[in-house]
């Protein structure tokens, strides 16, 4: 996983919208969670005063730590108030794991300050004062309160809702007044949030949570409230490593962003003439060519060749793969003439081999588009689909295809070509595409598959779709060579139903056949 | 014995002497270790609570029993503070009242060592005593043993 300082471009901070006269700029300080800022739409808006809600283990502390270690500097420090729950001096034994903790912000840049002893012996009012007694003391631009639950929780036994309502009004105002921007760290469960008034009075709300699917678990992050701007919403997958929280937002980093590709005019090459002119002239730039056939039918020599040819033409390129292991695709490239292993070292060309438990599909594909970023990459290969979608685990197919097709889209939209290979099985009766009802998501289809022509099990493709115009309707024979995918001349075929892969022979003609046939 | 890393040791000398480096001495009968402990004993407290110092400050005590006798008589007051009976000054002598200071200061900084690490318990020490010089401190590799 990517370190915060090497989160790419796209997950920058906005800087502040610029407003007609008299409306004020409300500026957003970044969170220093990569991902996060594009989930909020920039970043947390200055001086707002926040939750961060979620049951145990979440990462909340984490993340409010995360934040506060992106922000504080002795000219705008940070108040960390411990409660109960989790006591400073452990917090700092833990979170120094983290790459994110800068032991050099301790004491001036980050405070911790202990508010237990104040909750357990007192009231609101003296946990009010103790607060802003600190707060007007050292002038923060960031406070924490970790955890207010416990406060509000001690609190309650002893006064009303009115009362406790009061309490966080004041300390809202308070810490709002004092150009603070807030984060109320609590154990909450989502049921609290319709009586609770802390969550009327919030200006954010950010909702973690884990999920648990069978023998996965993943953390979700939900934008429940962003007064005053827009978010992304809907749960985001966040993974917690030792660089901290990062956030895969739904839309992968590409909220917001305008199509690079507008005329969409050039053709690429797939590296096989034949098969370009069978697609009217090559793939057309920026579209997304789905490659379905059977096990062994050349589908991942096609997307080599495919990857080769644009590097040729000074086209970076990423080859994600999750079945075969990158020497295997090395070795294939090799055997065909095609220097892989030169365009790896100029970094021109990754090969992703992705088959890591429990990872989230918005994790993956973040996986593939930082390669993208990395590279340059103006080609991409999924190496398949099946093999991408069994790589999850289960817990997280759910999402696959729609996280397919965000990143689809995005990438295409981007200007990147996209070769897909998808697995089917030939059933001898029909000809399908994809059991995986993934069509929707290509621009182009094109169909490998067996048939038995005299004795052999013979390949054939076809072209059966291509968005970007007109192509042949011809299925030809292919064969796998020492070049790779070689399309075979178009000779006056004898066959019919070719496509249900048992043809029938319509006339007496001799057939030869492309390949040496075992004599008897 | 005491325990504690030699960098550890060296760093509770110092802040013994200098916490006695005035005329503290003749003002009152109280252990060097006390004057270390009472600076310490507001700024851990803002970060722990005067409860967490307690009982840090409790177990270093505990600690420091097994090798200096006359500790024994040495309580942790309810809000952190150290108290001991004057008596203990008119018995124990002065080297072996400097030495148990020592082991006691070395506990309670081995104690943060162990939580925090080498690196923030000696950011915090500085905080603490600014105009202490500990730059020739080799204390990064001062961890309790």
């Amino acid at each position: 996983m990517k370190k915060q300082n090497e989160a790419p471009k796209r997950n920058a901070p906005k800087k502040a919208e610029v407003l007609p006269a008299g409306k004020v700029t409300i500026h957003k300080i970044p969170t220093g969670v990569r991902g996060f800022d594009d989930i909020l739409g920039g970043g947390i808006p200055e001086f707002s005063f926040n939750i961060i809600a979620g049951t145990p283990g979440c990462g909340k502390t984490t993340l409010a730590h995360q934040i506060i270690f992106a922000n504080a500097t002795e000219k705008k420090p940070a108040l960390y108030f411990t409660v109960l729950g989790e006591p400073a001096i452990k917090m700092l034994r833990y979170q120094q794991q983290y790459s994110f903790f800068d032991e050099s912000k301790l004491g001036k840049a980050i405070r911790f300050i202990s508010l237990s002893d104040v909750v357990l012996e007192k009231d609101l009012d003296a946990v009010f004062r103790e607060i802003s007694k600190q707060v007007a003391a050292i002038g923060p631009s960031l406070v924490v309160v970790d955890s207010f639950r416990t406060v509000v929780r001690k609190a309650t036994s002893g006064v009303g809702d009115l009362e406790m309502q009061s309490f966080i009004q004041r300390v809202a105002q308070f810490l709002t007044g004092w150009e603070a921007t807030t984060f109320l760290v609590g154990e909450y469960v989502q049921e609290e949030i319709r009586d609770n008034p802390l969550f009327t009075i919030a200006d954010g709300l950010f909702w973690l949570s884990q999920l648990v699917e069978r023998n996965s678990v993943v953390r979700k992050l939900q934008i429940m409230k962003s007064r005053g701007h827009d978010s992304v919403p809907g749960l985001h997958t966040i993974r917690i490593s030792t660089d901290g929280l990062q956030a895969f937002s739904r839309t992968l980093g590409f909220a917001g962003q305008k199509k690079a590709n507008p005329t969409r005019a050039r053709r690429l090459s797939v590296g096989i003439t034949e098969l370009d002119e069978m697609m009217g002239g090559g793939i057309v730039e920026g579209d997304s060519l789905l490659v379905a056939g059977p096990s062994g039918t050349g589908k991942s020599a096609l997307a080599t060749q495919f990857v080769a040819e644009g590097l040729r033409h000074g086209e970076p390129g990423i080859i994600a793969i999750f079945e075969e292991r990158p020497p295997g695709y090395t070795d294939r490239a090799d055997s065909f003439g095609l220097k892989f292993d030169t365009a790896q070292k100029k970094g021109k060309l990754e090969i992703l081999y992705l088959r890591p438990l429990d990872l989230s599909v918005d994790e993956m594909m973040q996986e593939i588009l930082d390669a993208i970023e990395r590279v340059g990459a103006k080609r991409l290969v999924i190496d398949s689909l099946v093999g991408f979608e069994m790589a999850l685990a289960p817990g997280f197919r759910a999402d696959f295809r729609e996280s397919l097709y965000r990143m689809i889209g995005a990438l295409t939209g981007a200007g990147v070509t996209i070769l897909s290979t998808v697995e089917v099985e030939d059933t001898f009766t029909a000809l399908s595409f994809s059991h995986y009802t993934i069509s929707f998501l290509t621009d182009d289809i094109i169909r490998m598959r067996y048939v038995e022509i005299d004795g052999q099990l013979r390949k054939v493709i076809v072209v059966i779709k291509m968005r970007g115009g007109n192509h042949s309707k011809d299925i030809r024979e292919y064969v796998i060579t020492d070049k790779g995918v070689v399309v075979i001349h178009p000779r006056q075929t004898e066959y019919a139903r070719l496509s249900t892969g048992l043809p029938e022979r319509i006339s007496q003609r001799e057939e030869v056949s492309p390949e040496p046939k075992a004599k008897k | 014995m005491n325990p504690a890393s030699q960098q550890t040791q060296d760093l509770a000398k110092r802040l013994i002497a200098y916490e006695m480096s005035g005329d503290k001495s003749f003002e009152t009968k109280a252990p060097a270790v006390f004057y270390v402990c009472e600076t310490l004993r507001p700024h851990l407290a803002i970060l722990m609570g005067d409860t967490g110092f307690h009982a840090l400050l409790s177990r270093a005590l505990v600690l420091a029993y097994a090798h200096v006798s006359w500790l024994q008589a040495v309580q942790v007051k309810a809000d952190g503070s150290l108290g001991v009976s004057d008596k203990v000054a008119e018995h124990v002598a002065p080297e072996e009242m400097a030495a148990g200071s020592v082991i006691l200061v070395s506990q309670l900084l081995s104690l943060l060592v162990a939580f925090i690490g080498a690196n923030i318990t000696l950011r915090m020490v500085r905080e603490v005593w600014p105009k202490l010089s500990l730059n020739d401190l080799e204390f990064s590799k001062g961890d309790k043993k």
